[in-house]
């Protein structure tokens, strides 16, 4: 028996096109995260932000912290990632972000949620098959507090033939 | 902790930032395996583009892995973290931030940045609020990625104490 025609087998698609964007619509995003020692620590070294408020817990202590204080663009860069399958996943450059305001600080083990609303969609002039779409996300920790939200815009593809993922 | 201050260095209190003052960052970096296709995974972004090598074959972004915009930006403030952040109580927020040019693995980012004002703190006589702009260049000199920055900084001598809750800056 030979394999089986994987060229056949239906791709399951994730996320959304320009059309799915009305103004007002809402996403509840996936999965949610808690955010680890170790993420912030990972983190923190990778992109050179070695300041001791992020990476030294006796320091962080001594401003009137439990733990260390995790590093806000990782707390943002998570935000953006649990958005990312219902808002951008299916193409289209990110073409910039507003008003990012970090709310309150998050520690080590802090559980964040995101969800998102449409601002604004409207079409290319330029490019016939896409839209700029600009979202308005929040994220929360488990105590139900803002931590932080932005206003995020991106180019989105309008609906065509799936590009096989 | 007995001496706080002998962790940080002492050039760099709200009272050193003055409107105009501008920096180019000694240390520049190289946006990698770890930098990229890690932590992009690692903060939940599924676009395949940043972690797929054959993903962007033929696209106009150009092939390989394109970096996720925000580890450029992250890389960017952690560069210009030392000189502009080592005495801040905490980051406030970030505005007008733009992506200008694609960035693909192998590629290395220097940061610079310009003091574009300092204020008084609203609420507390102990820090002060500077507002940052910053440029991050590939190697080519190219301007990748640019964005605004609020910090809350320590005034020199002040025993601050940051408020678990920062206030709404608007």
């Amino acid at each position: 028996m030979g394999e089986p025609d994987f060229d056949s087998f239906p791709v399951v698609l994730h996320g959304h096109q320009f059309e799915d964007f009305p103004e007002g619509r809402e996403f509840a995003h996936h999965w949610g995260r808690t955010i680890t020692a170790g993420d912030n620590a990972l983190f923190s070294t990778a992109t050179c932000n070695w300041n001791p408020m992020h990476l030294n817990a006796e320091f962080a202590r001594a401003h009137g912290h439990p733990d260390v204080v995790v590093n806000p663009m990782l707390v943002l860069c998570t935000v953006v990632g649990l958005s990312v399958e219902d808002l951008s996943e299916t193409g289209g450059p990110f073409l910039g972000m507003e008003n990012v305001r970090f709310h309150r600080p998050v520690h080590p083990g802090d559980t964040l949620t995101a969800s998102s609303k449409v601002v604004e969609a409207r079409e290319s002039k330029t490019r016939p098959h896409t839209g700029i779409v600009t979202w308005h996300t929040e994220a929360h920790n488990q105590h139900g507090e803002l931590v932080v939200d932005y206003q995020r815009t991106n180019l989105v593809a309008k609906r065509r033939l799936p590009k096989g993922g | 902790m007995s001496d706080l201050s002998a962790l940080t260095g002492s050039n760099n209190y709200f009272e050193d930032f003055a409107a105009g003052q501008r920096m180019r960052h000694a240390r520049s970096a190289t946006i990698d395996e770890v930098e990229n296709n890690y932590l992009s995974k690692q903060v939940m972004n599924t676009a395949q583009g940043h972690w797929n090598e054959e993903y962007l074959a033929g696209s106009p972004l150009g092939g390989g892995r394109l970096v996720f915009g925000l580890i450029t930006g992250s890389m960017m403030v952690g560069l210009a973290s030392q000189d502009t952040a080592e005495n801040a109580l905490c980051e406030l927020g970030l505005d007008a931030v733009r992506f200008s040019k694609p960035v693909h693995h192998g590629d290395t980012i220097t940061a610079y940045t310009e003091v574009l004002d300092t204020a008084d703190a609203p609420d507390r006589d102990d820090a002060g609020i500077v507002r940052f702009k910053h440029w991050g260049r590939n190697q080519r000199g190219e301007t990748v990625c640019e964005l605004e920055r609020l910090v809350l900084i320590k005034r020199r001598g002040s025993a601050a104490i940051p408020e678990t809750e920062t206030k709404e800056v608007k």
